[in-house]
């Protein structure tokens, strides 16, 4: 009982391994999602490719670092600009956008020669950036262009510039999180280590995944300026290509979004013994529980609860007048994988509200596991949805939200249901508890929003029949 | 033991606490064993050796956890200190199970990160 398949799976009956239903008297030792598996032929996947999942997440948020990506230009475009991740020099990162636009006689004859000859074009245009990725994307992989080749040579050449490739393309796996994973990984093993920061602070921690969406790194990295933590690197909201290079120095790893970085933080762990502490920093209660872990870790208990109390007593109140007008209402949440679970308790404790069905593009089982640990019953939990299984769930729980992505967000718009940018956010930013009010905010400003109603009223009479009869 | 009070304080930790799933069974197994000692130690006023940085992470995850047992479950000042270790060795039991010997999770024993 507990895995569902849906009417419109009925010509894809494997997809009931996919969907869980959460029932009283059975759990995760029962029933656990397949997950980060391949997506099944039938089903239309939304997921992303294993290029994106490390350009576009982790690497592409650096704002100092030039990306060099190697394969056609819609690879660059599609890349660029769909998330929102500010900067505090200018939002280098989002102005700019670099491609070897590899054409069909590249693809015959290689396209090494377009890479260097790009990348030397690239530092000399900007000649105050210093650092620079180089990815492969599909056609560039199976031709076998050896970039790191490249790298080395234009290394040489050029003794002040440095240079990271991350041979990913896009079908190296099965969703965009295995661009999480080759970045991570190739970083540990060829970068960390090779920059001594400047350590200015008895206490030194990196924080790990968080990308700086719509500020939540600046927002976040106040409290650690007033606790006097001194962060050595932002993996990699609004951080810098050096800083990364730092990371071994610190004295914690501090891990938000495990499932994109939490490689980097285990590799620290076995390679430097530096520790791994995951917390969640979406939410008032979940955002305080943080400061007081990090602030026991390294004795500063007062500081912290002296910084929780300020919060508190800024920005609980508000947040409370959201909670009158929010609370029962029914929430799903189709995102990528980890908000799902950081999201699923903090909205139901801080704003009262209940979530009714969730949906991961690229969490694993480890990411299933947390997230029926931490939900409700009668909640679906669902991996790699496709829209028509979308349309059935809707019909099943009747969700009075929906935090998603903006093209999944198109659908729910159309079906006249309020709808959050649940990726790259609304009005955020959304960590802390600044943030969580700004969530809380855009929740209400969705909800009571007169709009949807006036949409959904047809005001053609008798003749919107020729267009209903045309649609189908 | 009762076996409702290691229920109560299981589905605490199954809610709360994230180190529980970490990325591979050694891992779990790690944050299991030096949480849940830290965390009976300081139920029982035990003094701590907080010099390593593992210790400090174990004592960060285990205090805060503490002080919510202590908060929602206020029987657990009314136990002596064998029940307590008997009751926090039952809550190790249930989450190794969990968490590791029967989790379906098929990415824990992988050998690499």
């Amino acid at each position: 009982m507990p895995m569902v398949l849906l009417k419109c799976d009925k010509d894809i009956p494997e997809r009931e391994k996919h969907i869980y239903l959460k029932v009283d008297g059975e759990d995760s030792r029962d029933f656990l999602p397949v997950s980060n598996a391949q997506t099944l032929p039938g089903t239309l996947s939304e997921r992303g490719c294993a290029f994106c999942g490390a350009k576009l997440v982790i690497g592409g948020v650096l704002k100092d670092t030039i990306q060099m990506i190697h394969g056609p230009v819609g690879c660059a475009y599609d890349t660029w600009h769909t998330k929102r991740y500010p900067t505090d020099n200018g939002h280098f990162n989002m102005k700019y956008v670099w491609s070897t636009d590899m054409k069909e006689s590249h693809i015959v004859f290689g396209g090494e020669k377009r890479l260097e000859k790009s990348i030397n074009e690239a530092f000399d245009e900007m000649p105050d950036v210093k650092r620079m990725f180089v990815y492969t994307t599909c056609p560039t992989a199976l031709i076998g262009d050896d970039v790191k080749a490249v790298a080395k040579k234009v290394m040489s050449e050029r003794p002040d510039v440095d240079i990271f490739t991350c041979e990913c393309p896009g079908f190296a796996g099965v969703s965009q999180s295995k661009g999480h994973h080759v970045l991570n990984i190739g970083w540990i093993n060829e970068k960390v280590g090779t920059v001594e920061p400047v350590i200015t602070s008895k206490y030194t921690m990196n924080f790990i995944g968080d990308f700086n969406i719509q500020g939540d790194t600046q927002l976040l990295n106040e409290y650690w300026e007033k606790l006097g933590i001194q962060v050595i690197a932002h993996f990699t909201g609004n951080g810098t290509y050096d800083d990364l290079r730092s990371m071994h120095r610190a004295q914690l790893n501090v891990v938000n979004c495990a499932r994109s970085s939490g490689y980097i933080a285990n590799e620290l762990k076995k390679q430097y013994g530096i520790p791994r502490l995951d917390i969640d920093s979406w939410g008032f209660n979940y955002m305080a529980e943080a400061i007081r872990k990090i602030c026991a870790f390294f004795g500063i208990e007062e500081k912290g609860e002296a910084l929780i109390a300020d919060e508190y007593a800024k920005w609980k109140p508000q947040l409370d007048w959201y909670k009158e007008r929010v609370k029962g209402a029914k929430m799903a949440i189709w995102t990528g994988g980890p908000r799902l679970w950081h999201w699923t308790k903090s909205v139901e404790d801080d704003l009262g509200v209940q979530v009714v069905a969730m949906s991961s593009k690229f969490g694993h089982q480890e990411d299933f596991e947390k997230v029926i640990a931490r939900g409700s019953q009668g909640t679906y939990y669902i991996d790699d949805g496709n829209e028509l299984e979308f349309f059935e769930i809707i019909e099943l729980v009747k969700p009075d939200i929906i935090f998603t992505g903006p093209r999944v967000g198109e659908l729910v718009k159309k079906l006249h249901i309020p709808y959050v940018n649940g990726h790259g956010y609304h009005n955020g930013p959304y960590m802390g508890f600044e943030g969580f009010v700004n969530l809380a905010r855009d929740m209400y400003n969705a909800m009571y929003n007169p709009l949807l109603k006036l949409a959904a009223t047809d005001i053609r009479g008798p003749a919107n029949l020729q267009f209903l009869e045309a649609a189908e | 033991m009762n076996t409702d009070k290691i229920e109560q304080l299981f589905g605490y930790v199954q809610e709360r606490c994230l180190w529980q799933f970490f990325s591979r069974s050694w891992d779990r197994a790690e944050n299991i064993d030096g949480i849940i000692k830290t965390a009976t130690d300081l139920l029982t006023g035990k003094e701590l050796q907080l010099e390593a940085p593992m210790a400090r992470l174990f004592y960060a995850d285990a205090k805060i956890m503490v002080a919510d047992f202590r908060q929602r479950f206020p029987w657990i000042e009314d136990l002596g200190p064998a029940q307590t270790r008997e009751l926090m060795h039952g809550l190790k039991d249930k989450l190794v199970e969990f968490t590791i010997t029967k989790s379906l999770n098929h990415e824990l024993n992988h050998t690499l990160y």
